[in-house]
């Protein structure tokens, strides 16, 4: 079966910086791949790309065989993305939210009420759900956000440092509800910074530095490679201080 | 576009924005305390101001010998008190007493002076009294507020009047000082009593009849009705509040839905989501005109009850309907704010600083409208064309019931002209994926004036050009006024029509032979111009003038139009000013490069709109029918034919043969068209079966296939 997400030599310049350069990967359905870089290796860039937001200068992004500029409203309906920076509308409840998304997506009003109840069931909301986002706490935000991301069953889910800012207990919330998403068959690409979530999660994982893919695996063929005894460590040999510097991106 | 999606995003931002304190504030509460507040504050210092002064008795110095009678007919009514105390310094006092004392000539600043026979006029405007020794006196007396006013009765006063002369006397006051202003009006009406008794003794002495002095009895009335005179006091801050308040209550929704959806990043979230960016735009759009509008409506509502209720019976009265029309005027402004804000407001990164790009930007929209604050500053063909400032304008007309159809026709094309390339400017600033995520991006991109090899015209290019055209022909044509009607019509249109056509096409590189189809016609195409070409006219002039006569001084222009210094001119230069000139040059800008950018919308939005603006550049609420329904049927000739060369064909012959019919008069009455505008009905018939024939020769004509 072809994956769900197909990304082919993609590269994104601004003015004159070349943010990524040829970046090509793949997500399988059921799979869950991070993406794993330090700040300004182009992983935010990479990822608007592929959910659509930002269009390539070169490359194409195919989402359950859909390219995503030639037909956008599909592919973009078939994906779920959520930023860890993102905020929700301060004066919606999250009930009010799911129910606007699922108007944009274009579901029925009685699948937006049934799914909106599951997700209410599933994350825990229902304390909080007919309260204004703006009143609710970081952790509360954010669960309400992955609602709003997995609210329309997408096959691929993007999602930008998820756990950013969150508590152990937050963070931890969102890991496990990464893992149901994997175990209902949807893929999954995500950025983080913390390792041990990325050990935790990922079949495989993808090491951007530079705007280029420096290394790409398993878990166990990353620390094969690099001769380390965890992620952390292999991370730092490569993009570290003292690893080698990137070859500049060009066109 | 999906209109259901569009309503989803109008819901939600509405919603989300009614829950703001802040907007509805801006957009209800204020202006339902502004005006009950501002009216009745206003008036009630007014009235109690003058309520005060008028009950003061006004303190008055009386320097000189007062002729019998005089100082009782002062304080008859008791609203005058002289003050014995307030005498004059020894040296004026001497100087009017022993006669050395004259009144100062007045010193003449070129226009003679305004002499009032009835009341103690102060000195016109263009004389002056020079400084004498009297005047610095009173001077000094009324500003130390020891008197509100000086009288001074000079010494010829008695001698004078006993020889039946008149006496000369004199008020000394300050007119900034309503007391002091107040006072001189009281002594003014007090010295015309004494001198109509004094005048009436005088002719009962001479046995004169009554009135042999006065000679005239003059009595001005003022014509202006109640709503007229109120609306003129109304017109001059009026408009500008009713502007301000309602484009304030679009200002915090603007920079909310947009510089704060990309602060809280929300943005991306919709970005990622699968909506059209057009509909995004638009969604926000609806939800922002719609809050400026309930803004309006507040403010028009709130007034409108002020006025009755606060004011009632008083002067100030504003008809309901007056009231509805200044909303009308408010829709097309508020609609031209709004997507001027949005698109802005969007290029701000966060909500702090949306509010430092917006408030300049609301302050240069916004003041103009305080243009009807200025005397002189009116509505008319030159300022129908300004933003703002014609909608100030107008709805001060409509309170002095003063504006004409056709500058409310003018008003309302170019405000919604300005306001759809606002729109047009907001949906380009949407679709810029950097300036969403807050990057920025050039300008001259946003304008669609980019230009890339290969390139050709978009529909935003063409309103682009029109709006601009359109405002380039108008003042242009107003500029050449005094060249005389053939030297203006040919600078306008080869200046503004043909040269700018071809100009742009050289700028942005569009392929010169595409873009203003220079193709050879097909002989199909040549037989239906020239069938269409004369016969559109005809049914033009027969049916579709009737709908809406044009008025006279409209057919006085036309004909004008085919006289050189006064005299008609030979037919075939009326044949090459009035036919070939305008068809060439006009074909090239509408049916060229204007066709060119709407080709993309498809054959009837394209041939509809193109003849729209075709008729709308026309500038005439009585030239628009007759003009769309030309522009319809040449722009359909084009894309029928894929050649230009046909629509200036028809063109040049339905201009070409309506002149020789003003030309000719003679053959002008053989067709019926003799006395009035109209065509009469049998040639009309003849003309609609040849215009037939015409557009049947157009459906057989092969359409050309476009390279």
């Amino acid at each position: 079966m072809a994956p769900t997400l197909v990304a082919e030599h993609l590269t994104k310049r601004f003015g004159p910086v070349a943010a990524v350069g040829d970046v090509s990967l793949t997500v399988g359905s059921g799979e869950v791949v991070g993406l794993l870089g330090p700040n300004g290796a182009g992983k935010t860039t990479t990822l608007r790309m592929l959910a659509g937001i930002l269009t390539p200068d070169t490359g194409r992004v195919l989402i359950a065989g859909l390219d995503i500029h030639e037909a956008p409203l599909q592919a973009k309906g078939r994906l779920g993305f959520l930023s860890g920076d993102t905020q929700l509308y301060q004066r919606l409840s999250t009930r009010e939210v799911l129910r606007y998304f699922g108007r944009l997506y274009s579901m029925s009003d009685p699948a937006i009420a049934s799914r909106t109840e599951q997700l209410i069931d599933e994350l825990d909301m229902g304390a909080f759900a007919a309260r204004p986002c703006g009143t609710l706490s970081s952790g509360q935000k954010q669960r309400a956000n992955i609602a709003r991301a997995f609210l329309h069953e997408p096959d691929l889910l993007i999602l930008d440092e998820p756990t950013v800012a969150l508590d152990v207990i937050s963070g931890q919330f969102i890991v496990e509800s990464i893992r149901r998403q994997r175990a209902a068959g949807r893929a999954v690409l995500f950025s983080t910074h913390i390792m041990s979530e990325a050990e935790y999660l990922c079949d495989r994982i993808l090491l951007l530095h530079g705007g280029r893919i420096i290394d790409r695996g398993s878990l166990d063929d990353l620390l094969a490679r690099s001769g380390c005894r965890n992620l952390t460590d292999a991370f730092l040999r490569l993009v570290g201080p003292a690893a080698p510097t990137p070859q500049a991106v060009g066109r | 576009m999906r209109l259901a999606i569009v309503w989803t995003i109008v819901r939600k931002e509405l919603t989300e924005t009614l829950r703001d304190r802040r907007t509805i504030m801006m957009m209800i509460a204020l202006p339902v305390l502004l005006y009950p507040l501002l009216m009745m504050g206003f008036t009630k210092l007014q009235v109690s101001q003058r309520e005060a002064t008028a009950s003061r008795a006004s303190r008055v110095a009386v320097w000189g010998t007062a002729p019998p009678g005089l100082l009782a007919v002062l304080s008859d009514e008791g609203r005058i008190v002289v003050e014995a105390a307030a005498a004059p310094p020894e040296a004026i006092r001497a100087g009017l007493a022993s006669g050395a004392l004259h009144r100062p000539a007045l010193l003449d600043t070129g226009t003679p002076a305004r002499q009032d026979s009835d009341r103690a006029a102060a000195p016109g405007p263009g004389s002056a009294e020079p400084d004498s020794p009297a005047m610095l006196a009173a001077r000094a007396m009324v500003a130390a507020r020891r008197v509100d006013a000086v009288l001074v009765l000079w010494p010829d006063v008695m001698p004078a009047m006993a020889q039946g002369r008149a006496g000369r006397v004199s008020i000394y006051f300050d007119s900034v000082r309503e007391d002091s202003l107040e006072a001189q009006r009281r002594l003014a009406d007090r010295l015309a009593e004494y001198r109509r008794a004094l005048v009436g003794q005088r002719e009962r002495d001479r046995g004169l009849s009554e009135g042999f002095s006065l000679g005239l009895d003059v009595r001005s009335t003022n014509l202006a009705p109640d709503q007229r005179r109120s609306g003129q006091i109304l017109g001059l801050f009026l408009p500008f509040l009713l502007i301000t308040m309602s484009l304030l209550g679009g200002f915090y929704p603007a920079i909310d839905l947009t510089a704060g959806e990309k602060e809280r990043g929300t943005m991306q979230t919709l970005l990622c989501a699968p909506l059209r960016s057009i509909e995004i735009i638009i969604g926000k759009f609806v939800a922002v005109w719609a809050i400026s509008l309930i803004a309006a409506v507040a403010n028009i509502v709130s007034l409108g009850t002020t006025m009755a209720r606060i004011l009632p019976g008083d002067q100030m009265h504003v008809a309901p309907s007056t009231l509805a029309m200044a909303f009308v005027m408010l829709l097309p402004l508020t609609f031209f704010m709004t997507a001027v804000f949005l698109a802005l407001a969007v290029f701000a990164k966060d909500f702090k600083d949306g509010q430092n790009f917006l408030t300049p930007v609301y302050m240069v929209l916004a003041l103009p409208a305080g243009v009807t604050m200025l005397r002189g500053v009116e509505l008319n063909a030159w300022t129908a064309f300004v933003p703002v400032v014609n909608i100030a304008l107008l709805i001060k007309a409509l309170l002095v019931s003063e504006a004409s159809p056709d500058l409310i026709f003018l008003t309302l094309v170019s405000s919604t002209a300005w306001a759809a390339l606002a729109l047009v400017l907001a949906a380009r600033v949407f679709a810029r994926e950097q300036v969403l995520l807050g990057g920025r991006d050039s300008l001259r991109s946003l304008l669609g004036f980019e230009r890339q090899p290969g390139a050709e015209p978009t529909p935003a290019f063409a309103l682009t050009a029109f709006a601009f055209g359109l405002v380039a022909v108008f003042y242009g044509s107003l500029l050449l006024q005094g060249t005389g009607t053939v030297t203006t019509l040919l600078l306008t249109e080869y200046g503004f029509f043909l040269l700018p056509a071809l100009l742009l096409v050289a700028a942005f590189g569009f392929p010169l032979r595409k873009t203003l189809s220079l193709r050879r016609p097909p002989m199909g195409g040549l037989i239906a111009a020239v069938l269409i070409g004369c016969s559109a006219w005809a049914v033009a002039a027969g049916v579709l003038i009737r709908l809406l006569p044009p008025p006279e001084s409209l057919v006085k222009a036309l004909e004008q139009l085919l006289l050189i210094d006064g005299k008609p001119a030979s037919l075939w230069v009326v044949w090459l000013v009035v036919g070939v000139t305008p068809a060439v040059c006009e074909e090239a800008f509408f049916r060229g490069l204007i066709l060119a950018g709407l080709r993309r919308l498809g054959v009837w939005p394209a041939v509809i709109v193109c003849g729209l603006l075709f008729g709308l550049a026309h500038s005439s609420i009585y030239r628009l029918l007759p003009t769309f329904f030309m522009g319809v049927l040449l722009t359909w000739l084009v894309w029928r034919t894929g050649s230009i060369w046909t629509s200036i064909l028809a063109h040049a012959l339905n201009n070409g043969i309506a002149a020789t019919l003003v030309y000719n008069k003679e053959l002008a009455a053989m067709l019926g068209a003799g006395s009035d505008a109209f065509l009469g009905w049998k040639p009309t018939a003849v003309a609609t079966l040849v215009l037939a024939a015409g557009i049947a020769v157009l459906l057989r004509t092969r359409p050309v296939v476009r390279e």
